[in-house]
């Protein structure tokens, strides 16, 4: 087990070193941000002085091998754009984004089971259907229009909940929902029909025949082995939503990790662009470990097949 | 009732409790939503003029100005200033007793550290170049007393230091920067303005707190200030009618909504230029558009009224002069006469390409961003190929991101290539600051002009001390702007403000960059 996880932990790692130098070289390919930063009058002096002063004329291996040894020790550099250490700017953020994937997910999980199980319960039903619809609504509609819509009618016109922000447990429904809308419906799905392949098995039956009461035999016996790949789903998921919420973060206004990544790609900010990607590689490499590990466990065949 | 409702029906009732409307509240808060705070520095020496609407309530002036943009002895730490009769030595006399937020008294020590710290090769602000080559030297004979040494006679010195213009002339403390270093001031600034710094937090809000009393403003109305960072309209508009903001910039097409709905909505006036140019070579203008006719037949092309009515809702004026920023006008005396307006005229602009040996039209790219403040920046770059397609100019539109046709634009990779800019409107040393890089072809990096008569009318501004010869000099370099055709003119766009119910009179005036948000906290 110990050789399989270092195993892992080296191809972690090698991935890293290869994102590392991928994401230092597209950073610079997409364009100065001395374009940014710097006055539209500003002069070829103003340029050369604010180049020098950023250690943007270095030779770009210096600068990789500078971004590099210092990453390793947790220092990303300054921020161009806001002329703060990076490691300051991800220590805002990436709370506020784990907090609002938590809420997503558990909003996620909440909407999901009930919804799952009794799809699988009621199968060819109109529950059935009407959970169907929420899955396919979940994963069609666009996470932008939703959460405009959101923001538009609950928010500006109804005026029920925030609107943005991240102050107090009411601003996290409405960007928390819209969020976690898309999981619920691969939750959903997942689950669903995990549900019926175990309740058409063997023990299952065998629980019925005995008498059990048939909301145990769901609720209990069922679905304690239809959630293995359902908690696999949501372990994944939950470092993808932490990852990935550019928008949802963008519409409302939360100050997450993905509006400073979309605020350092728009602003050529390097430095925070870099340390964003390696910080979601780290995370994401994180969680897949752990799911690895946790399958090695389950099941020993893993380990071997490696 | 079942537990699963119980639980149900607490939620709600928790979730009601935490997301009342913030209206509800007493209002000693004053919150602004904006789509873009530009660079998020709150150091005034790491970001120019786009920053000052934050900056201005924590700092002062060294010459402050009124709202429209006319220098004032009331408005700034400096309460007078006078020049020697060879405009070479300017003497700012200081208001005693104003303090910096940390309780060190303002002194001429503080404000030639400011100007010295604007000026270094560290600073980034707008206008940091020029001081450079213009100031030979900073004297502080007293306390109160500061004078500054040009290599060069100029009349610009009060004005380059003003709230008119960047952020050069904002002064801070010299002990406290000394003390505690850059890094530190630029997570906790200080100054003598109405608002101390409370905290920042980047991508989402600024927060400051009022000072006891302030020697401008008295004691400020509203104990805290805050800007937030809100990038989707939907979501500021949202917060604005939720109470939770009390003012919000918007776009122009959702002004008659929110005048509807009873939201006030204030307008800064020509609040910027919307200028199309193109890109010069390597060796200045490349056919076709250095022929002037081809440049006026683009011109013609283009039914600015339209333009202002259907992209810009009608809150928008045809524009007429290429550069001409409309609030240094009437500082310089200029007109803009009916004759100087471009007709729609496309059956003109048609001969003027014949005319030009380019009957059957050409081909030119047109890069396409957002910017901004200039949401309709795509449709605007599409409207514009629409009207020259119509005769007979086919126009590649190019979808980018500003920086990355800014890099097209001064590595000068895309002759002939056409971008737009809304070019914020300022008054006539804003504007001469402008043109110098943007119409000047000693400037390079910037120019988009190229034109050695246009070059030696701006040479002559910044050393000419008598002022009817600076304004019969910028006179001419309107006039020569547009009989040469150098750009596309094509609107003045307003800016509007929406703001609660509850606000109040309030006006945003007529500085570049500056909402004059600290007049609302005047009692």
């Amino acid at each position: 087990m110990v050789r399989f996880v270092l195993f892992r932990l080296l191809q972690s790692l090698i991935a890293l070193a290869i994102l590392s130098v991928v994401v230092f070289v597209l950073a610079r390919a997409t364009g100065d941000p001395l374009h940014m930063i710097l006055p539209m009058n500003a002069s070829a002096e103003d340029y050369a002085n604010a180049r020098a002063y950023l250690g943007l004329d270095r030779p770009y291996l210096q600068q990789y091998l500078s971004f590099v040894g210092r990453a390793v020790t947790g220092d990303f550099g300054t921020s161009i754009r806001a002329r703060r250490p990076v490691i300051e700017l991800l220590q805002e953020r990436l709370p506020n984004s784990l907090k609002l994937a938590a809420f997503a997910m558990a909003v996620s999980l909440a909407i999901a089971f009930p919804l799952g199980v009794m799809a699988a319960v009621h199968k060819g039903t109109g529950v059935d259907r009407a959970a169907q619809i929420v899955a396919v609504l979940g994963q069609s509609l666009p996470t932008f229009w939703v959460a405009i819509v959101l923001v538009e009618f609950v928010s500006g016109r109804l005026q029920w909940l925030p609107a943005g922000g991240a102050d107090g447990l009411a601003s996290y429904v409405l960007p928390g929902f819209t969020l976690g809308w898309f999981v619920v419906a691969g939750m959903m799905r997942l689950l669903r029909s995990g549900m019926l392949e175990v309740l058409d098995s063997e023990y299952v039956k065998l629980a019925r025949l005995k008498g059990v009461a048939e909301r145990r035999v769901v609720w209990v016996h069922a679905l304690k082995n239809a959630l293995i790949p359902v908690v696999t789903f949501a372990g994944i998921y939950f470092a993808i939503l932490v990852t990935t919420a550019i928008v949802v973060e963008t519409v409302f206004a939360w100050p997450g990790l993905g509006r400073l990544a979309y605020d350092g790609i728009t602003s050529r900010d390097f430095p925070v662009i870099q340390a964003v990607v390696l910080v979601t590689a780290i995370l994401v490499a994180a969680v897949n470990l752990c799911v690895d590990c946790v399958y090695a466990l389950i099941d020993p065949r893993i380990r071997y097949a490696r | 009732m079942n537990i699963t409702r119980r639980i149900i029906v607490l939620s709600l009732l928790v979730l009601a409790g935490t997301a009342s409307p913030v209206w509800a509240q007493a209002k000693s808060e004053l919150t602004i939503a904006l789509s873009s705070f530009s660079a998020e520095t709150v150091d005034p020496a790491l970001q120019g003029h786009n920053v000052k609407y934050y900056l201005s309530l924590m700092f002062d002036y060294l010459v402050g100005v009124t709202p429209d943009g006319q220098p004032s002895q009331q408005g700034g730490l400096a309460s007078k200033w006078e020049n020697s009769a060879d405009h070479k030595r300017w003497t700012f006399h200081l208001r005693k007793g104003v303090k910096f937020h940390d309780g060190t008294e303002m002194t001429s020590d503080d404000v030639k550290f400011s100007l010295q710290r604007a000026m270094s090769k560290r600073s980034t602000t707008g206008y940091a170049g020029p001081l450079r080559t213009l100031i030979a030297d900073i004297e502080t004979p007293a306390p109160d007393r500061l004078v500054i040494v040009t290599k060069e006679p100029t009349l610009i010195i009060p004005t380059y230091l003003s709230r008119s213009l960047s952020t050069e002339g904002m002064v801070l403390p010299k002990k406290y920067i000394e003390a505690n270093g850059d890094d530190a001031f630029a997570r906790k600034p200080v100054g003598t303005g109405p608002y101390k710094f409370v905290e920042q937090v980047v991508g989402s809000h600024i927060k400051m707190t009022a000072v006891d009393s302030h020697w401008r403003i008295g004691v400020p109305k509203y104990k805290n200030v805050t800007f937030k960072l809100v990038p989707e309209e939907t979501t500021r508009i949202a917060l604005l009618r939720r109470g939770e903001v009390d003012v919000a910039d918007v776009s122009r097409e959702r002004v008659k909504e929110l005048e509807k709905d009873g939201f006030p909505v204030h307008m800064r006036k020509e609040e910027a230029l919307i200028h199309v140019w193109w890109i010069l070579g390597p060796d200045g203008r490349t056919p076709p558009t250095n022929d002037k006719r081809v440049r006026e037949a683009l011109n013609l092309a283009i039914d600015r009224n339209e333009i202002a009515q259907s992209i810009f809702g009608g809150y928008a004026e045809p524009a007429a002069i290429p550069m001409g920023l409309s609030w240094s006008f009437k500082d310089v005396g200029f007109k803009v006469t009916p004759d100087l307006a471009y007709a729609y005229d496309p059956a003109r602009a048609k001969k003027l390409l014949a005319d030009a040996g380019l009957a059957g039209g050409f081909t030119q790219d047109v890069y396409a961003f957002q910017l901004p403040g200039f949401a309709e920046g795509k449709a605007f770059a599409e409207a514009i190929a629409g009207y020259w397609e119509k005769i007979g100019v086919k126009s590649r539109l190019i979808p980018v991101d500003y920086p990355a046709f800014r890099k097209q634009w001064v590595d000068r990779k895309a002759p002939g290539a056409v971008g737009y800019y809304n070019v914020a409107n300022r008054d006539w040393i804003g504007a001469y600051a402008f043109l110098e890089k943007q119409g000047y072809t000693p400037s390079k990096l910037n120019d988009t002009v190229n034109d050695p008569e246009v070059d030696g009318m701006l040479s002559q501004v910044l050393r000419q001390t008598d002022r009817d010869k600076i304004n019969a000099l910028m006179r001419n370099v309107y006039t020569r702007l547009r009989s040469e055709h150098h750009g596309v003119p094509v609107v003045f766009v307003h800016s509007p403000y929406a703001a609660s119910k509850t606000l109040g009179k309030w006006n945003p005036g007529s500085v570049m960059y500056d909402l004059f948000l600290d007049e609302l906290a005047r009692r």
